[in-house]
């Protein structure tokens, strides 16, 4: 079997990009409010079937889709906030975990009753078309949902550096108390930064959806890929995030040169355990480090 | 005076008598030995989930990667036994490896605080899923591992392992329902003891602040992986027991996601850092999957087959408990006692730290 | 008298920040040495690095003449060393007597089999410290004095030789203060060596024998509480340099008066 290098980290490159919009929502709502959101899988996978009952019973174009599904569960995400997470944002952190834990597998039901365990995957005109660059060819739609995903990374970062509430996100993030006695409505915020989480976990998974097949389990193993990312790239920075979701697309792509291709989850898996014991600041952090010594 | 105090308590009356009656399962037949497997998964259940408890209830490390212990202990009895070694001679060891290993990804895991360790060992579990379903065909190129094929096989892959049954399989069944229940009394009094314990105390003080145990000199390293290393023994003992009575396991069951999720689900509901809570909780587990989720309602003409509701249940539970009584089933049943106002010698036994 | 602890160019560093840099202290047996600066001064940070909280990034420390650089905070504790915490940090759901006695049982290495002494233990430091009418309550329902004296009995049973106490009359009144320094002189008439960090002069400088003043990570000065809160540098990183110059203007009109 030749591997052809090449066109292995361009498709990585690719994936890349879907892993940062991936793993950007989840650094978001634990960098404000110190929540591990583990219904970030559910998201994701709510927001696949979503597209595909947009897709193949309304017709609607494939890369249309995100455009519907992205707002609808940005409000789910803020009213979620509101009325069930901000209960627990003082308990042990183990209580939202365990919390969104429990919101997750209610998910996942709601997904097998209406879908039943079936895999389902989308195949539309655009599936199977690729063009020719330099010699590799590229799925059309891995390349869009890799532009769509880095847009709305820029979008965000000018967001969160330009606009009001993206720098009160930021302030709140830092220091609540501070942000509160400045006069920012850290209340609001908090319902507005879980939201936009859970709508890039949503535009992720309606990305995914027309790359990946997927069934109510889906999402699973994304999130641990996505904490790999998120603790390899610091936590603090965008920059971090794409950074890391570089490095794991990387590692992943190339791991098929040593180890069986079953055993390619094994290597986020294993690479987040390492990554959390070992480079607990993350990458960023690391080289922060490095550049005081 | 302790003593008569508990003899007066209707609690020791009820327990006792359910000690009988559980005694006396397997010579009523009831249902044809169906009700001898429920008991006996009980017993395995309550094993888990009072394991689970020593780390994540008194030491307040959650770990969603329990399945690993459960796992390892499965497939090391099963893999002794296929191999000629005695099945009961295998416990312990089973129970060993599962502690090693615990050792092995715990010590540099439980660096990490609350909610990283917990994201940690999903990670764990997961991968050690993996390692385990294509374990077969990872050793069988290399030389020395290789040996330790047999007929090409280790763990079985996907299909899994099947063990020989024994010819008598009541007498056996029998037996080894006792078995279980004995080693369910002694899990009890495993972490009883510990909770009574200088070294219960070290974990609790680790769960409520683990700066200011340190402090006081706890050495909170120490104490924390060997909460882990009893928890994975006592979990790895369980999967040897599991693999003995169902004479096939395969890795999806046994290192599977959904078995770490029961464990952690189990103490929670009956009431988490207790010594009766994950008994419970093993309980209602127990009974849900067998009873409820085998039933069916019938609204109208729309039958709802609930079995395809329980992930539904389980969330559901845990949002309610986290939200509601995070102290589980005792939790509420302690606040109930408190608001009706009714006598405390009745309420549960003050647990002295004697 | 015995030097209880010495720091030898004790230097902590978060980075590039230099939290503590290059102080060197030394803390006599049976004495109350005080540790006072400015806010971020550094004081917390050195505490934390004698018990061994943060590993200080370079010098040395020594207890009774051996090394404990290295040692995590539950070794300092086993040998003598115990801190209270600036914000008190008590284990909030269990009783006032079992915080005690899990500084009873681990601090001072008590058997498994010595219940009944740890037990003993704890109730005499409660009597001590004025919490044995609460022996029952739940540590989350005391109030902040009494939570400050739980931190201190905690402390207590774990049978140090060597206490040092973080702000320990923080948030605390008048009343209340007064009632901690007569326990902290008490203590030391026992036999206790203290060394404590405080923002609120009137204790530190009340009760302190010796007073060693720190800004930005570096110490700035050391001596007796008289002869610290005349000096001008302490002054002027407390209260500007308007206010220092003035002082040492008094101090000179001072010594030419008594010239005369």
């Amino acid at each position: 079997m030749t591997i052809d290098i090449p066109a292995l980290l361009v498709g990585a490159i690719l994936l890349a990009g879907l892993y940062a919009t991936m793993s950007y929502g989840l650094a978001l709502i634990y960098g404000v409010m110190k929540i591990v959101n583990l219904a970030h899988a559910g998201v994701m996978m709510w927001a696949a079937y979503a597209v595909f009952v947009l897709i193949v019973n309304a017709g609607l174009n494939p890369f249309l889709a995100p455009l519907i599904t992205v707002p609808v569960f940005f409000l789910l995400g803020m009213l979620l906030q509101r009325y069930v997470v901000r209960r627990v944002m003082f308990a042990p952190p183990i209580s939202s975990l365990l919390l969104l834990f429990g919101i997750w597998l209610i998910m996942q039901n709601i997904s097998y009753l209406g879908f039943t365990g079936d895999t389902r995957a989308i195949t539309t005109k655009y599936t199977l078309m690729t063009f020719e660059f330099l010699g590799i060819a590229i799925s059309i739609n891995r390349l869009v949902v890799f532009c769509v995903g880095i847009l709305a990374l820029l979008v965000m970062r000018q967001f969160m550096g330009r606009t009001y509430m993206g720098k009160a996100i930021r302030a709140t993030a830092q220091d609540g108390d501070a942000s509160k006695l400045v006069g920012i409505n850290t209340d609001r915020v908090m319902e507005i930064a879980f939201g936009l989480g859970i709508a890039l976990a949503s535009l992720a998974g309606s990305l995914m959806a027309l790359i990946f097949a997927f069934d109510p389990d889906f999402g699973r193993s994304h999130l641990l890929k996505a904490f790999c990312i998120v603790v390899l790239g610091g936590l603090e920075s965008m920059v971090g995030v794409a950074l890391g979701s570089l490095v794991l697309a990387v590692a992943e792509a190339l791991s098929v040169l040593w180890i069986m291709p079953a055993l390619q989850d094994f290597v986020s898996f294993a690479l987040l355990v390492i990554v959390l014991i070992v480079m607990p600041g993350g990458m960023m952090g690391l080289l922060a480090k490095l550049k005081k010594t | 005076m302790q003593v008569k105090e508990l003899l007066r308590s209707w609690k020791t009356w009820i327990s006792l008598a359910l000690i009988i009656f559980l005694l006396l399962v397997p010579f009523l037949g009831i249902g044809g030995g169906y009700l001898q497997t429920l008991a006996f998964l009980t017993f395995l259940y309550v094993i888990l989930s009072t394991a689970w408890n020593i780390l994540g209830g008194y030491t307040g490390q959650t770990s969603f990667g329990h399945a690993t212990f459960y796992g390892l202990g499965a497939y090391t009895t099963s893999i002794l036994v296929l191999r000629g070694v005695s099945p009961l001679v295998t416990m312990p060891i089973a129970g060993l490896i599962a502690g090693i290993y615990g050792l092995l990804w715990g010590y540099p895991c439980l660096r990490l605080r609350g909610q990283y360790f917990a994201i940690a060992t999903i990670g764990v579990g997961e991968a050690t899923r993996l390692l385990m379903l294509n374990l077969d065909d990872l050793i069988k190129n290399i030389p020395l591992l290789k040996e330790a094929l047999q007929d090409g096989v280790l763990t079985g892959g996907a299909t899994g392992l099947m063990l020989p049954t024994p010819e008598d399989i009541r007498a056996y069944a029998m037996g080894f329902y006792y078995l279980a229940m004995g080693l369910m009394f002694a899990a009890l009094l495993t972490s009883w003891w510990v909770k009574k314990s200088k070294f219960g105390l070290g974990l609790f003080a680790i769960n409520m602040d683990i700066d200011a145990a340190e402090t006081v000199g706890v050495n909170t390293v120490s104490y924390k992986n060997l909460a882990l290393v009893l928890s994975a023994f006592m979990v790895g003992i369980g999967g040897s027991i599991y693999a003995q009575y169902m004479f096939y396991i395969d890795p999806q069951t046994v290192f599977g996601f959904p078995m770490s999720i029961s464990m952690v689900l189990m103490p929670t509901i009956g009431g988490i850092g207790t010594i009766v809570g994950p008994i419970l909780g093993a309980v209602v587990y127990i009974v849900v999957q067998d009873r409820i989720l085998t039933a069916n309602i019938e609204i109208g003409t729309f039958t709802l087959s609930l079995s395809t509701l329980h992930l539904l249940l389980y969330g559901g539970l845990l949002v309610v408990i986290v939200l509601f009584e995070p102290k589980g089933i005792l939790g509420l049943q302690k606040r109930l006692v408190r608001r009706w106002g009714k006598r405390a010698i009745e309420a549960v036994p003050v647990k002295k730290m004697a | 008298m015995a030097v209880m602890i010495e720091g030898i160019e004790v230097s902590k560093y978060f980075g590039g920040l230099a939290a503590v840099h290059n102080v060197n202290f030394r803390v006599q047996e049976g004495e109350i040495f005080g540790l006072i600066g400015p806010n971020g001064a550094g004081k917390t940070t050195l505490f934390r690095c004698i018990t061994g909280v943060y590993p200080a990034t370079s010098g040395k420390i020594t207890y009774k003449g051996r090394d404990i650089t290295q040692l995590m905070p539950h070794a300092t504790c086993v040998l003598g060393i115990t801190n209270t915490h600036q914000v008190v940090k008590p284990f909030s759901d269990m009783t006032v007597l079992d915080n005690v006695r899990v500084g009873a049982f681990f601090g001072r290495g008590w058997k498994q089999g010595e219940v009944k002494d740890a037990t003993k233990e704890a109730m005499r430091v409660l009597e001590f410290t004025g919490l044995a009418p609460k022996v029952s309550f739940l540590a989350r329902n005391l109030t902040l004095p009494d939570r400050k004296r739980l931190e201190v009995a905690r402390a207590l049973a774990t049978r140090p030789e060597l206490l040092l106490l973080d702000e320990v009359v923080a948030g605390l009144n008048p009343t209340e203060t007064d009632m901690m320094i007569g326990l902290i002189r008490q203590l030391r008439d026992n036999g206790l060596t203290i060394l404590m960090v405080e923002h609120v002069m009137r204790a530190v400088l009340g009760v302190s024998d010796r007073v060693m003043v720190l800004n930005f990570g570096e110490k700035i000065a050391e001596g007796t509480p008289k002869q610290v809160s005349t000096n001008p540098q302490v002054i002027e990183a407390y209260l500007g340099k308007s206010y220092a110059a003035a002082a040492k203007a008094e101090q000179q009109s001072n010594q030419q008066v008594s010239k005369q």
